[in-house]
Formats: structure tokens, sequence, C-alpha cells
């Protein structure tokens, strides 16, 4: 099983969610995040006041897949997520070792 | 197996057929009060059954203890399942010891019959006794029955002991009884409207029920005694409230059957199951009623019982605490409000009679309109509630309301207090409640409890438009918590609205569309807010910009699910909300939105993003103008539109439009851009063409001629001299010089407010000044000045220059303290350096003036030497009209 989180711009997230339950990866975790990376912050004008933004909206993506659909969800992602600019975000993957489900206890790729 | 033994098995069954035989029943419709009293009956039975057996096993039981039911058991109301408080009680003449093993196997008993028993044994004193900590005790008393035993130990408690208890400890047990309900109303988010309601504990359940009979019970004991009858919460007590409960009675008993456990939630299968047995439809739903359907008659029944609770605890005696944030001094303090009306303890109380002034007979205040209104604005503006016989007294006269009430401009006057008070929401809640608000706006009704059934909505309809009102308000003051940035911020602009009444209306219409079955609600609550804003005569532009903001609800949150940092998602934005006005409602109005479908929904995150495309827009509106023009062969809608209304001049009107800003075009109607290109036409019998709408607020001038030097100062300069403040005022040309001026200003004198013979002598002066026949610096030399006012603000002088934000212009921004003549001031140097103003867009927030020009001089940008100089004389000019 691997864990993939994405950091993506919020603007895409609609698509990549349409992606991945096109592959058939339905559960996901999605979180409101903040960050920069090589697109960095800027400053706004706004009726003569500044306003610094060192942050810019992101959202997260979690979701643990069976390994034989790493490579599609990947794909599924970069695909929806891209723009081909700075900003368009991160993909990590990490390896799981166990899955639980509470509430009957099944373990494994059975509880994703 | 013993004889006792055997007896009790026996009796253990008959209660269970008993229960099965309830529940049978139920299930072909016996109501919920029959059921709840069928089953506490087989309880009696069972218990006295027992009691009997073990008197008879020792006859000393026969006297010195009674059996008493007590609580929800005690008034004979017992749910499927619900636990039985049942009360041993002693005199002194047995002694806990003797009674010990008869008591406990009375409760084996029921135990072993699947029946939750929570017995309590006390001493008579004991239970004249009144515990703080164990108040509940007490409460449970209020409701008592005799069961079996000793009668005359019983009539001593029933006669004596509960009597003085509740007369001794009368204050204490309605304060104590409040506490408790404000503390369970607080741990469900002190709102009846949850996704999936637990209908006892949620406010408007049936321990609210409860409440108010304790509390009814409790007024007729005390010392100030109300005269009113105890009641033991009775359905038939009356109306609504009644059927309220008994449709409480009857979904409680259907969870309990459901879940087979004193169960109280009301989760989302029970809904659809409820919803398809038509549990307390009574025959009433459609063939197609779903949950949803079903679920609104839950919150109208709830809402109900909930409304009903507060007011009882809002006439309990009132707790420090309480008596200082209401601002009373002493509970009896009295306030008279206004005619008709008073405040007594922190509720509006009206007058018996109001005096009909010029000999006309005394009449009914609750029958007068204006102070019926005004009954409401103060409510808003002091978030006093309205006292229950002054709800009475306006249930019973809405028909004659109905009949007296007259629309147009008063009642938008007394609508826009009463939206514009700090607690409008509560207001409207109660105008709601009583009807009065569906006889002020009957397109409201088709949302009353109307239920949008998701995991998302939180609320009803009606309920979510008051949290979205209750959230713009709450802006108007420091909050806590993670949202407080996001507040602080948003209520800076909140402040700076010119016509904040608008928004709030359109806040209260936005989601009647909901009401009627379509796919775009958001067109449809604007088509139905039409014959609202025509009832209420609002002038075009009030009109305009509360229609707009109706069918552009959505927009904003649409564009945030774009990127919002891409300039053509700020630009397609930008497009939609035309002005800066338009963009601050929409963006307060999209906050609160957001916060009223889901107390979790807004999130600082969403805030933040939804202020940065409030900025970058804002920014859009006011940096972009230069460039984007209208061109000669312009094929856009727009100039469709326009052509459209003048068949035969398609080229005519294309010459016209070419050159003008973008803007000229998106921030006018057709019909406006028609009837200025109707005055350009008419040059040739006179070149200076000015349209003046008057308004009580704000008033318009617009001003169509050729362009020529020292216009616009001019103009100012005139209205500065009739002590005109100008609000808003944007000017554009086009390609052949044909200039379009637009002023909204307010009149600081009431010249035209007070003296409608002078609306002609001023546009004449105005005429003059601008023909050249009448010398500006004469009409400005016989300026009144006002008294000078002490600014709440005071705003420091600003001046930017921004030769990036067009390619033919440089952008000057001028921030400084908003001051009549202070336009006429910028205009007039900016005229003496030299400069044109190709654009010119001028705002006002509270007391700053964002005022933004478009210069060139010899047709190029300005160099940096002319910025300095320039830069220098405008805050010279700045400080001259502020001084004088």
């Amino acid at each position: 099983m691997q864990k993939i989180e994405a950091v993506i711009q919020p603007s895409k997230l609609d698509a990549v969610k349409d992606a991945l339950v096109e592959i058939g990866v339905e559960g996901m975790t999605i979180t409101e995040a903040r960050g920069h990376g090589r697109q960095k912050g800027h400053t706004e004008f706004y009726r003569g006041r500044e306003y610094s933004v060192d942050l810019l909206p992101k959202v997260k993506l979690e979701l643990v897949v069976k390994d034989e659909m790493l490579d599609r969800a990947i794909t599924a992602i970069t695909t929806a997520a891209r723009t081909g600019t700075i900003g368009d975000g991160k993909i990590f993957v990490s390896k799981i070792d166990e899955a639980i489900r509470i509430r009957n206890d099944e373990r494994g790729e059975v509880a994703l | 197996m013993s004889t006792n033994e055997s007896t009790g098995s026996r009796m253990r069954e008959r209660y269970q057929q008993k229960m099965l035989e309830i529940r049978g029943a139920f299930e072909s419709g016996a109501s919920g009060a029959a059921t709840i009293a069928a089953r506490s009956k087989a309880i009696d039975e069972l218990a006295i059954g027992l009691w009997a057996e073990e008197v008879q096993r020792d006859r000393r039981l026969a006297t010195g203890i009674s059996l008493v039911a007590i609580g929800g058991y005690g008034r004979g109301q017992l749910f499927p399942y619900s636990d039985v408080d049942l009360l041993y009680l002693l005199d002194g003449r047995l002694a806990e010891k003797d009674v010990k093993d008869a008591i406990r196997r009375v409760n084996q008993e029921m135990w072993d019959s699947g029946i939750r028993i929570s017995p309590a044994t006390r001493k008579l004193a004991e239970c004249e006794r009144f515990d703080e900590e164990n108040a509940e005790f007490a409460v449970s008393l209020m409701d008592h029955r005799q069961l079996a035993g000793d009668a005359l130990l019983y009539r001593k408690l029933a006669t004596v002991t509960i009597p003085k208890l509740l007369q001794r400890e009368q204050k204490g047990l309605m304060a104590r009884l409040t506490e408790l309900t404000r503390a369970r109303h607080a741990k469900y988010g002190d709102t009846l409207f949850h996704l999936e309601p637990n209908i006892k504990d949620c406010p408007g359940g049936l321990r609210d029920v409860h409440v108010c009979s304790w509390m009814t019970l409790l007024r007729g004991v005390g010392p100030e005694a109300t005269g009113r009858v105890a009641s033991n919460g009775n359905a038939d007590e009356d109306g609504e409230f009644g059927k309220a409960v008994e449709f409480l009675w009857l979904v409680r008993c259907f969870l309990h059957y459901r879940h087979e456990r004193d169960d109280n939630s009301l989760d989302w299968q029970a809904q659809d199951a409820a919803a398809a047995a038509g549990i307390g439809m009574d025959g009433a739903a459609p063939p197609n009623a779903d949950a949803a359907y079903w679920m609104r008659f839950y919150f109208r029944h709830a809402r109900r019982v909930e409304r009903r609770v507060s007011q009882m605890m809002g006439e309990a005696p009132l707790d420090k605490p309480r008596l200082k944030l209401l601002g009373l001094r002493r509970e009896r303090r009295t306030e008279p409000l206004q005619q008709g009306f008073r405040v007594e303890r922190g509720r509006i109380v009206l007058d018996a009679l109001v005096d009909g002034g010029s000999g006309a007979p005394a009449h009914d205040p609750a029958q007068d309109p204006d102070i019926v209104l005004d009954v409401f604005e103060a409510m808003a503006r002091t978030g006093c509630a309205l006292g229950e016989e002054a709800e009475q007294r306006l249930l019973l006269a809405l028909p004659v309301l109905s009949a007296q009430l007259e629309e147009g401009p008063a009642l938008w006057q007394h609508l826009q207090r009463i939206l514009t008070g700090r607690h409008a929401g509560d207001a409207l809640r109660t105008m709601h409640v009583l009807g009065v608000l569906e006889l002020l706006i009957p397109e409201f009704h088709g949302i009353d409890a109307l239920v949008i059934r998701d995991a998302y909505h939180r609320y009803t309809v009606d309920e979510h438009t008051f949290v979205l009102i209750d959230t713009l308000h709450g802006l108007e003051s420091a909050q806590e918590g993670p949202m407080a940035e996001w507040a602080a911020q948003f209520g800076r602009v909140l402040r700076e609205l010119p016509h904040p009444g608008l928004l709030y209306l359109a806040a209260l219409m936005h989601d009647t569309g909901k009401g009627r079955s379509t796919d775009d609600h958001a067109k449809e609550s604007m088509t139905m807010a039409q014959g609202v804003l025509e009832r209420l005569e609002l002038d075009s532009y009030e009109s305009g910009m509360v229609s707009s903001l109706i069918a552009n609800h959505l927009e904003m949150s649409l564009a945030m699910r774009r990127d919002i940092f891409d300039r053509q998602t700020v630009r397609a934005f930008a497009g939609k909300v035309q002005t800066p006005e338009a963009l601050r409602m929409l963006a307060l109005f999209t906050y609160a939105d957001i916060n009223a479908v889901h107390p979790d929904a807004l999130t600082p995150w969403k805030a933040e993003n939804l202020w940065r495309l409030y900025m970058a827009t804002s920014n859009y509106l006011d940096r972009n103008v230069d460039e984007d023009r209208v061109g000669a062969q312009e094929e856009s809608e727009l100039v469709h539109r326009v052509s459209a209304l003048l068949p035969g001049q398609r080229s005519a009107v294309a010459e016209y439009l070419d050159g003008f800003p973008e803007r000229y075009v998106l921030t006018r109607t057709p019909e406006q851009i028609r009837a200025n290109f109707q005055r350009f036409q008419r040059f040739a019998e006179d070149s200076v063409q000015l349209d003046f709408r008057y308004a009580p607020g704000v008033s318009e001038l617009t001003l169509v001629t050729p362009d020529r030097a020292l216009l616009f100062a001019n103009m100012t300069g005139a209205l500065a001299a009739w002590g005109m403040n100008i609000v808003t005022a944007d000017a554009f040309s086009n390609r052949h010089g044909v200039v379009v001026d637009s002023f909204r200003f307010t009149d600081s004198f009431r010249t035209l407010e007070m003296n409608a013979s002078e609306h002609e002598a001023f546009v004449k002066s105005v005429h003059e000044v601008m023909t050249g026949t009448l010398p500006v610096e004469k009409l400005l030399s016989g300026r009144r000045r006002g008294r000078r006012k002490v600014p709440k603000v005071v705003v420091e002088s600003r001046i930017e220059f921004d030769d990036a934000a067009s390619s033919h212009s440089t952008l000057l921004e001028v921030v400084a303290q908003d001051t009549t003549g202070l336009l006429h001031a910028l205009s007039l140097t900016l005229a003496r350096q030299g400069c044109n103003i190709e654009v010119a867009l001028v705002d006002t927030e509270g007391e700053t003036a964002i005022d933004v020009f478009y210069l060139t001089r010899n047709g190029a940008k300005l160099s940096q030497d002319e910025e300095r100089e320039l830069r220098e004389a405008l805050l010279r000019a700045i400080e001259e009209n502020t001084r004088s």
C-alpha cells in the first residue's frame, strides 16, 4: 500500500477529485493548506494599503492506494492538476505498513 | 417456584404483553399521547401489583411508606423505552433497613421486566430540602402521583411539603432551571437546527416542553403568582404549541420503537422512515413527501417550542450577569421607548391604548402599523425581546394590520431601520414567527422552514437568511477566535458601505427563489425581489444594486473555485460586479452566506481566499479601466443590446461608443447608454446636456458634453458651491471628445430636500457654469459653509502614481480626508498643472476619499519631475481645502 500526499492549487481540486474517482479511487482526505515553494509570495496594493501575500492557498489531498494503483493515481493527479506554471504543486509518495478498518477490524488492502 | 415468584412472573408477562399491545396500537395509528399514557398505566399496574405483594408479605408496610411516581412518570407520560422515576417516601415511622428488602424486590422485578427504573428513597423532611447541586430532584418532585401505600403520607407531600418547597425556592428553582436550560442549549450550539437533532434535548425538544410546564407551575406558586393555572404540559393547552408537543410525542415514540431503546436522535435514516410512515402528518402529506418535506414540519414545531421556552426564560427573574448584559440597572426598571410601548425588565411591553390625537379616539397600539414597526425597530436596535402578552396581541391584530399597512418609501424607511439594527436577526425571527414579515414581504413565505437536505446545509432556508444577517451585524464589533482577524478585515469594508440597508435587503430576499422549483434560484429570487422593490419604491440605482446582488450572489463563491491569482478569473469576475460598491457588498455577502450554511463552513482559509479575490478585483476595477476600451468595430453583446434599443442607428451608436472605456458600457444599463447617446445627439441645440435625478439620500447628476479644459473642475466646483458632497463619480470620454461625467452626491445642507423649488435653480446654475455664462469662482465665493465637523477618523493624505497601470496614461491615486470641495480642489490643481483627465473614478469609504485619475499631459504620460511637482501642488490644495 502506498500513501499519496498531493499539494495542489485549490482551483484544480474538482478536476483532480473527478480524475481519481474515474480510476476507482473514492476515499481521500482533503485539507485546506497554505504554502510556498519556488512560487514565492508577493505584495498586493489595495486602496493605498499594502498587503503581503507570503503563503499561497493550496489544498492537500491524502489517499492510500494499493501498490498496483499507484502509477495510475499519480498520472490522474498530475494530468488534472497541471497548468505548466510554477505553483502547480507537488506529490509525495510513501509506503504504508498497515491499514485497519475500525468498524470491523479488517486489515490490509481490504480495509482501504 | 414459590407463589410470590409465580405471581411476579405472571405480572411480568402481563406487562410485556401489554407493551406489545401498546406498540401494535401505535403502529396502527394511536396518538403519541395515547401511547405514553398507556405505558404509564401499564407500569402503574405492575408497580401497584408488586407493592401489594410486599404489603401482603409484611403488613408493617401498609403505613409509613408511600410509592410516588415522579418526573415523566409522575406526569403519566412514559415513552416506550423511557426510564421510570419512582419515589419510596418514608415518614420516619419505618426505618430504611425495614423496607430495604421490599424495595429491592420491587425494583428487581421491574428491572427483570425490562424497565429502566430510577428509584429514590427519601424521608418526607428530606423532600422539603432544596439542594442546589441536585436541583433536578426538586424539579422531578413537581410532577407527582401516588401509586400505592400510605395515602395520608402522600397527601402531606402533595399538599404541604411540595407547595412549601416551591413557594420558598421559587426564584432559586426558576433561576436554576433557566441556567440548566441555557447550558443544555449551549451544548447544542444554541440552535434547534441540526442535521440529526436529538428531539428530547435539542433546543425546541421535549425537555423544553417540560421546562415550559415547570415554569408555568412555578409562576403560579410564588409570591408573584400570575394567577395562571399550573400546567402539566398537556398537548391541548393551546393550539400551535399543543400541536408541536403532540408531534414531538409521536416522533419520540416512533424513535424509541425504531431504535428499541431510549435513543432520541432523529438520524438521517430515521428521518426517511418517519417521512415514509407519514409520522405526525395526519394525512396532510402529499404523495411524494420526502424526508426534506417531513423535516420542514419538525422544524416548524421545534421552533414553536423553542420560542415558548425562550420567552418563559426571558420572563423568569433575571440574574445579575443578564441584567448587566441588557444594560438594566434594576430588575423593575421601566423605560418608555416610543409612543405605544415601553421596556420592562428587558422585554418590550405594549401600552393598553394610545392617544389617537386631534380628538380621535384612543386605539390599540397593536393595530397601528407605525407603532408595530417601531416595536420591531426597537427590538433590532436594543436586542430586547417582545413580551408574551405583546406577542399575543400582535397575533390577534394581524388582520387589522394587514388592512392598514401602507407600502412605499415610508415602509422602506421602517424596514431599513430594522434591517440595519444590531439585533436585526432576532427582530426578523420574531416578525417571521408572528407572520408580520410575511405581511410585509409575502415572498418570504415560500422558504418558511424549507429544508435543503444534504450533509452540508445545517439551517432551514429562512433561518439561513437570519444567520446571514446576524453574521453581517457580527462584523460590526470585535470578535474572538480563529475568524477574528478576518471578521475585523471585512468589518472595515462593512463600515465603509454608503448604503448598508441595500445589502441587508438583498440578504433578506436572496434565497426566496428556493421556495419555487426552478433550476436557478438566484434568478428566481431576483424576479421575486422585483415586486418587493417596486412596492417599496426604491429608486433605480437602489433597485439595480439589490437586484444585481441577488442575481449574482453565488458569483464570488464560483470565482473562488477558479484560480484567484489568474488575471482572467479576476477580469471575468470584475465584469460581473462592475462597480466597487457592488464588489464590496458582494464580498461581504459571500462571507456571511458561507458562514450561514454551516457553523464550520467558513474557515480562515476560505476567508483569506475571499479577501484576496476581493482585493484583486478591487484593484482591477480601479487600475485597468484605461486599457480596455470599446472599439469602433466592437461586436460585443453589450453594444448589440444598446443598438437593439436604437433601431436604424447602429453605426451612429458604434461611433458614439468608440473609445469609451469598457467600464462605461459595463456599469450602465443599455437604457442609460441610450439616454446618454440621445443627449449627445442634441448637442446642436445645447452642448451642455444635464440629467438630474433627485433622491432623499443620494442624488445623481449626469453631464454629457464635448470635452474642454477645466470641465471636471468646473462641475465639481458648482456642486461644492451648492454644498453638495460628492460620494462617487466617474468621468469617461470617447475617441471623439464626448464626455460623460456622473456624480452621486449627498445634500449637506438639505437644500434640495427642504426646497423642491430649488431643484430647478440648482440645475440652471450648474448649466450656467458649464456653458461659461456664470464663473464658478463667483458661485464659490457665495458658498455656504457649514460648521466644520471634527472627523471621527483622521485620514492622512497620500498621493501615489502608477506608470505601469495604463499604456498611455499615468494613474494617480489620491487618498484623503473626505471634505466638501475636495474634488474641486483636486481637479482644479490638475487643470492648472496642464493635466488632462482621461478617466476619473471617485469613491468614498466612510471618511476616506479615494480618487483615481488617469492623466495625460500633452497627450503623454507624466514625467517623474511632473509627478513630483503635481504631488506637492495636490498636497497643498488638500491642505488649503481642509482649512477653508
